[in-house]
Parts: structure tokens; sequence; C-alpha cells
């Protein structure tokens, strides 16, 4: 036996799991997929719209109603999830915890984030900014004309103009590749003669002052190519991210689950957890469907973080019942229209989930703790709609730190 | 064409398909398409093109799969993307089989033929102008790694020697070769009993055939599933309540689940064979979280060993425990691969029109194994030993080697300069 599972290999789930194991713990982190991180953008949101456009995360997390889970969470853990991962994460993340700033979409929207990659720094939208957006005919995921047109119709926060425009360039990420992935030109720059190879078609087309938005393929792996085009072209570049997967969400997976690893973390995935076993109170082990049988890991304390209906942790069925799919726990935000049509980016149907009290122990409607040693992280809490907010790390961060410190602290 | 009542067909069309959201998770895990445009990845070639198939094949890229199952493993959706893709590349090669893949996905036949003649097949695979006749004649690759033939074979091994007489306080257990065990890695499997022999097991070896892997993962579908049904027969000639242990990770593999998945074999006698089963290292490290595997007498070993976990591994989703399990050793650092495939992934590598695929594939777990090796690394798998050894030069051997070394066992060092 290990002393904590974790479930999930998210956000929350990674940093729980390191947390606990540089906390002395032995952890076994089991999960089915890869992990969400690389669905996500590669940034930080800490809460981005409440509903109004956010500007200190932390001070507004502390004024959020119940049941969002930041309404269980003091101010005071928001900021301290998010402050440990910037410390796990060194030079991969910059910015302030109480701070957003605002970056450009792939579209040319701007959206609030908090910490960011050094790759997007460059990006923050200032009053008077010149952008230079540059595509490639050969990737479908990012239109420059797109991005520029609808940047410069837009105004900085503090009130001055944005200037920006389009460049093409007509580059394959692999010779005669007519249409290539952005991790495929990712890949491609990992290689300081592609980087060069770039360059020098770019440069000559960039205006003084320009700083030069790019999709986010400067490297996979080299933590040098994003300096170094810098370098070639004399110009800041920074990095939008684009649909998912995305290279900045790789890249930080990696990064974590290297962190994991190296705190000691055991990780068993490729199979779904599929219920658990209790004694009283309490929770003996966990199930994973692994290839043949179902193998038990035995425990003192359980993180539970799959994620929610995206991972298929939660599903709603055609009745209309929603199940917590891995062990049917007791679901909060149940018992009204989960869906109407009078505002379809606002349904109660997405802030069901797990409830926790403030160690981040499951808890049922009653705010009994069915099991004394279960705690919940992440995507699975009740009360938010991450996606509408920008909320979801800040939200994972902080109920895996507290999930962790609870158990460290012996809750 | 397919039949249309045949497990393929159905699973070609089964509702698995539907699961898949288009995440591209697995684009961006394969280790294939990272590496050529020849395979234009797993999304496409499998959810994706299986929607225009009808049980005929759209796209010859298809073959260019390696089988390695990283897409399944990392599908957050469960979609059992490599096992579909398996399927149609045998509904693709259905009727015109190449001679080649024939002959390589019949391991006990090849080592029926060489172990008799081990110094001159040996001799004969590492002669170079034998090796382009062979290239130009059947296809496999003139540099491609090959297995080395023994004269004595497991078995004989084990007819030879005097068994041993001391009492066996944890009971018996069941001993699953495989084909490569007993002809070509003979040491591997003469470790594995002496470790379990130590530890106070009696091992039992029943008589066995091949699991008939190499014909699956060859698109060779009928005559695989009556090869395992076979081995589950003479396996189940033992008692029926002990563990299985093997140390191959594909064979092993292939009971607990891919004769189920893939070949659709569902039989009980196989899934409660499959479910017995237990890979050798997955089988000590639960000894040690039970409690029941005592380290406390392990002689110290300072190295630091560079581990591959191979994709087979991988496959039966119960982690990396040969990482754990050779850490238990005093003085040993494990350094993981970081990369999910070798690119020999059983016997792709060999073919000459993938060889050189294969080795982009693995030049990351070349490159890291060069990097740190102090004179050996390990591997589960016997085909992943015999490509890292090919292309690195570093001699690669089960982890269970030094397990041996560590009771004592071992009268050679692992590490042999």
């Amino acid at each position: 036996m290990t002393d904590v599972v974790v479930i999930g290999s998210g956000l929350a789930g990674l940093v729980a799991a390191t947390k606990l194991a540089l906390g002395g713990k032995s952890v076994t982190l089991i999960s089915k997929g890869l992990g969400g991180l690389q669905l996500s953008q590669g940034t930080i949101d800490v809460l981005g719209y409440a509903p109004g456009r956010v500007a200190d995360p932390i001070a507004a997390a502390a004024s959020m109603p119940a049941p969002h889970p930041y309404s269980v969470l003091s101010s005071d853990a928001v900021r301290a999830g998010v402050t440990y991962a910037a410390e796990l994460l060194g030079d991969r993340l910059v910015g302030d915890p109480s701070h957003n700033v605002l970056l450009p979409t792939a579209v040319g929207a701007l959206r609030p984030t908090c910490l960011v990659p050094p790759e997007m720094a460059a990006g923050i939208v200032t009053g008077g900014i010149q952008y230079a957006l540059v595509g490639f005919r050969q990737l479908k995921d990012f239109y420059p004309q797109l991005c520029a047109a609808n940047l410069a119709r837009q105004t900085a926060p503090d009130g001055g103009p944005i200037y920006a425009r389009a460049i093409s360039l007509d580059l394959p990420a692999v010779a005669d590749m007519a249409d290539s992935s952005a991790l495929a030109y990712a890949r491609a720059m990992d290689d300081p003669s592609y980087r060069q190879k770039l360059a020098s078609l770019l440069k000559p087309q960039l205006a003084e002052h320009e700083v030069v938005g790019m999709p986010a393929l400067v490297g996979y792996r080299d933590r040098t190519a994003h300096r170094h085009l810098e370098e070639l072209l004399g110009h800041p570049v920074f990095e939008i991210p684009l649909p998912p997967p995305g290279v900045p969400g790789m890249r930080l997976n990696e990064a974590l689950v290297a962190e994991a690893k190296k705190a000691g973390v055991r990780f068993v995935s490729g199979a779904k957890a599929v219920g658990l076993v209790a004694e009283g109170d309490r929770v003996v082990s966990v199930g994973q469907a692994t290839a043949g049988r179902i193998r038990q890991y035995t425990a003192d304390a359980f993180v539970y973080a799959p994620g929610g209906f995206e991972s298929g942790a939660l599903t709603l069925d055609s009745y209309g019942t929603v199940t917590d799919t891995v062990f049917g726990l007791p679901l909060h935000g149940l018992g009204q229209d989960l869906i109407t049509a009078d505002a379809p980016a606002d349904q109660a149907l997405f802030r069901v989930g797990v409830g926790v009290d403030k160690d981040m122990r499951v808890v049922d409607t009653t705010g009994h703790a069915p099991y004394s040693n279960l705690y919940a992280a992440g995507g699975i809490l009740a009360g938010a709609i991450r996606w509408t907010e920008k909320s979801g790390e800040g939200i994972a961060l902080a109920s895996a730190v507290t999930a962790a410190d609870s158990i460290l602290k012996g809750a | 064409m397919l039949e249309p009542d045949s497990y393929e067909h159905d699973l070609l069309n089964r509702a698995s398909l539907d699961h898949c959201v288009k995440c591209t998770i697995c684009e961006t895990q394969c280790p294939v398409a990272a590496v050529t445009p020849k395979f234009s990845g797993p999304k496409y070639v499998g959810p994706q093109a299986e929607r225009y198939r009808h049980g005929e094949s759209v796209d010859e890229s298809l073959d260019y799969c390696s089988s390695c199952g990283i897409c399944t493993h990392v599908c957050p959706q469960g979609v059992h993307i490599a096992e579909l893709n398996s399927v149609a590349r045998a509904a693709m090669k259905a009727d015109h089989m190449p001679l080649r893949d024939q002959l390589i996905s019949r391991t006990t036949f090849m080592g029926m033929a060489m172990t008799p003649v081990a110094p001159i097949a040996n001799a004969v695979l590492k002669f170079k102008p034998a090796r382009v006749a062979v290239e130009k004649v059947v296809g496999i690759h003139r540099d491609a790694a090959m297995p080395t033939a023994h004269t004595q074979t497991l078995v004989g091994w084990l007819r030879g020697r005097t068994a041993p007489v001391n009492p066996h306080p944890r009971g018996k257990l069941i001993f699953f070769h495989g084909c490569a065990q007993n002809y070509f890695e003979v040491e591997t499997g003469v470790k594995t009993i002496e470790v379990l022999e130590h530890l106070g097991f009696e091992v039992i070896v029943p008589k066995q055939g091949c699991c008939g892997l190499p014909l699956q993962s060859n698109g060779i579908f009928d005559t695989a599933r009556s090869w395992v049904r076979k081995l589950v027969a003479q396996l189940r000639e033992a008692p029926r309540d002990l563990p299985i242990i093997a140390c191959s990770t594909s064979c092993g593999g292939m009971l607990k689940h891919e004769a189920n998945e893939i070949l659709g074999v569902k039989d009980a006698d196989l899934l409660e064979v499959g479910g017995r089963t237990r890979d050798i290292c997955e089988f000590l490290l639960e000894m040690y979280d039970n409690g029941e595997l005592d380290t406390s007498d392990w002689l110290e070993n300072q190295l630091t060993i560079p581990y591959h976990a191979p994709c087979q591994l991988r496959g039966q989703n119960i982690g990396t425990p040969a990482v754990q399990l050779m850490e238990l050793v005093p003085g040993v650092t494990v350094i993981e691969s970081g990369a999910y495939c070798c690119g020999i992934a059983g016997t792709y590598g060999l073919k000459k029109e993938k060889y050189e695929i294969a080795m982009k594939v693995g030049k990351p777990v070349f490159d890291r194994i060069v990097a740190t090796n102090e004179g050996v690394a390990a591997c589960d798998s016997e085909t992943c030993r015999w490509q890292i050894e090919q292309a690195t030069s570093v001699p690669t051997v089960h982890p269970i080697a030094f397990i041996h070394q560590a009771m004592g066992l071992s009268k050679v060092p692992v590490r042999a300069n």
C-alpha cells in the first residue's frame, strides 16, 4: 500500500500528488488517460469574469457566493494554491497572482488570465501596442488576418489604441507537407536551423516596434527556442494558444509530470478507477480496471481529482440523471431545472459536482462527510462554470493544495 | 472484405467509435506520426477513416501503425484506437499476407529451426551478404536486430538441472515463459525461476506453445486464435488456483487483454487465465507493497540504470513496477527513457520498409540510454532489448537480472564491462 492514492492526472491530481510526495507521503496516482492539462491553454486562469471582467482575481475570489468552490476555499487558499504552482514550475510561469492580464486569442479577442508562460508574456495588451500577427499557409488553425482585424477594432484596458496587422508565411513544418499541425511546427522549431529559416523569411517584413504574435508553436521541448527566435528577429515574440490539444498545455503537462516523478509519485495510468471499498467511515481501497482484472489500491487517504463532465467522471443520462461514474458519490446542485433555454452559456447542469468542506473532504448535501479520508479537488467540485468564469486552474490549484495540506496535517 | 457476422466486422462498427470526440490527444502522443508523414496518425486512420471502411480498407497508411498502443493508453474517452487499427489492418492484409509477415510471426518455428544449429544460425545472421539476401528475398531489413539462438532451451535447462529440494513455504505458482525465454532469452527465464524459488515458491512450468501474439500483430488472426486457445488449455493443465507469472511483457499482455480485445476470444477459460496472469515485476512489487518481500539482505549495487518501459507493458495498465522494484536494490538509481516506444514494437522494426522509421521512433530512447548508462540498461521486453542493444551497443537486460544479483544468486555480475 501507499499512504495516499490520487485519482486523476490533470492539474489538480498532479499538484496534489506532488505536494503530498514532497511532504513525505508515498503516493500512487491512478488515471484513465493522459490528464486534461494538455487540453488547456498553458496559462493559469484564476478568475477572469465575476461576471464582469476581474482585475484582482484573489480579491474577487473572496466575494464569490456559495456554492462556488471559492466560497468554501478562503482567498488565502486561492493565493496559496496559485503561488505553490508558480514555485513548483519556476521559470515556466510569470505574473502576479493578484493581477490579471489580457492576452490575444486566436480569433483576436482579449482573454483575461493570471499567470502565463514566458513565451506568451510579450503579448500582454497595453495601449499603443503594435502587433504583427504571423500565420502559416500550411497551418489551418490560425488566420492572422482574422486575429489582426478583430484586435485592431478594440482598445486596451488603459484606453489606448491597439494596432495589428497580419503576415502570412509560406513555410511548411516538414518539406512538402500541405497541412501541418501546430505540434509538427513546434517539433520543427526545436531545430535551430528551422528557426533561422523562419527568421530569414520573417525579419525583412517586420517594422520597428512591432511585437510578433505567432500561434503557439515556438518549440516543443527546446526551451531556448523562444529566446533564440527573439534574438534572430530582434523583436519580442509571443505565442497565441490554438484549439486543444495545444503545445503550451503539453509543455506544462510534461513539466508537472516530471516534477511529480522527481518527488517520487508512482504513476499507474491507462485504466479507469472503478469504485471504492469502505470499512465503516473509511475508504480502504480504490479499484482500477487494469488488463485482465480489477486491481485494488489501498491507502490511508484518497484524493479524488478526476475532472467533471469533460473527462467522463460525471455523466447525464437520457432521463436527466447525473451520476459520478467512478464512485457514485452524492452530487450537489441537483433538484432544479438543469438545462434551460434562457441563458445558453449559464446552465445549472454545469455547476453539478461533488461538495466539499473547508478541508476538501467530500460531503453530502447535508454537509455530512460519508468518508473521513476521501478528499476531492479540481473539475469534479460543484458550483462553478469554469470556462465562462475562466477559473479552472485556480480552483484546481487551490483545492489540490488545500486537500494535500489537510492530509499532511492529519486533518 | 470481411464476413458480415465476424468479430472483426462487429468491432469495426462498434459504438466505441462514437466515443471519439476528436480531441487528437492520441495524435500528439503517437511516436510514429511524430517521425514520418507516411503515417497520418491514430485518429485519422482509426476513428476517422473507420467511418468509410465498411469492412474494406481505404488507406494503406494504416500499415505504418506500429501497434504500440499508446493511442488507446492516453485516450481520455476510452476509445480502443489501437485495437480498431489492428483489426482494420488484418482486414486490409487478409488477401495478400506477405511471406515475410507469415515467417517472422512464427517464433516457435524460428526458435525450433535455429536452436539445433545455433552457432551456424547466429553466424549467418551476423554475415552481411546473407542479410542483404534475406532483405531482398524476404523483406527483413539487413540491419534490423535479430535474436541470438542458444544451444540449450529453457525447457532443456529445466530438464537437465536438479530442482531445488528446499521447502516451499509460499506454495506454488505457474511460470509462463513464452517463446523468447525458451529459445532466445533463456537466461531471463532461468533468473526469473531462481528468484521465485529463492523467495520460497515452487515453480511449475507446464508444457506451453506460442501465445500467437506475433501472428496477431501481423494480422494473421485465425491462426493466432487457435494458438492462444491451445496455450490457455496448456496453462490450465496446471492447478487452476495459482498465479501465472510472465516475464515477457508482450506474451503476458496477450493473455491479459489482447487476445480478448483484439482477437475477440471471449472464452471463459481465457478470461480466467488472463485474470491470474502477472508480470514478474508487477508480482514482486505487489508482494513488496503487501509487506511480503523482505529486501533487508539485498546486496548493494551502486549503479545508475537507464530503463525503458516497453509499450507492451504500458498496455497492461500496471504502471512501471520495474522502476520501483529496481530502486529497492540499495545503491540503484533508475533513469526512465522518457519515451513511449523504442521502435521495434514486436516485429515492426524488422521490416525493410519500416526499419528507418523504427530507428527514428527509438532515437530518444537510444540517446537517453547512451547518455546515462554505466555499462548496462534495462527493459522488460525481449524484442525491445534486442533493438536497444543493436542501436546503442549497450548490453540490455530484463530488470529481474538486478533482483537476481541483489539476492546473491548471480555468479557473474550483471554489468559485464
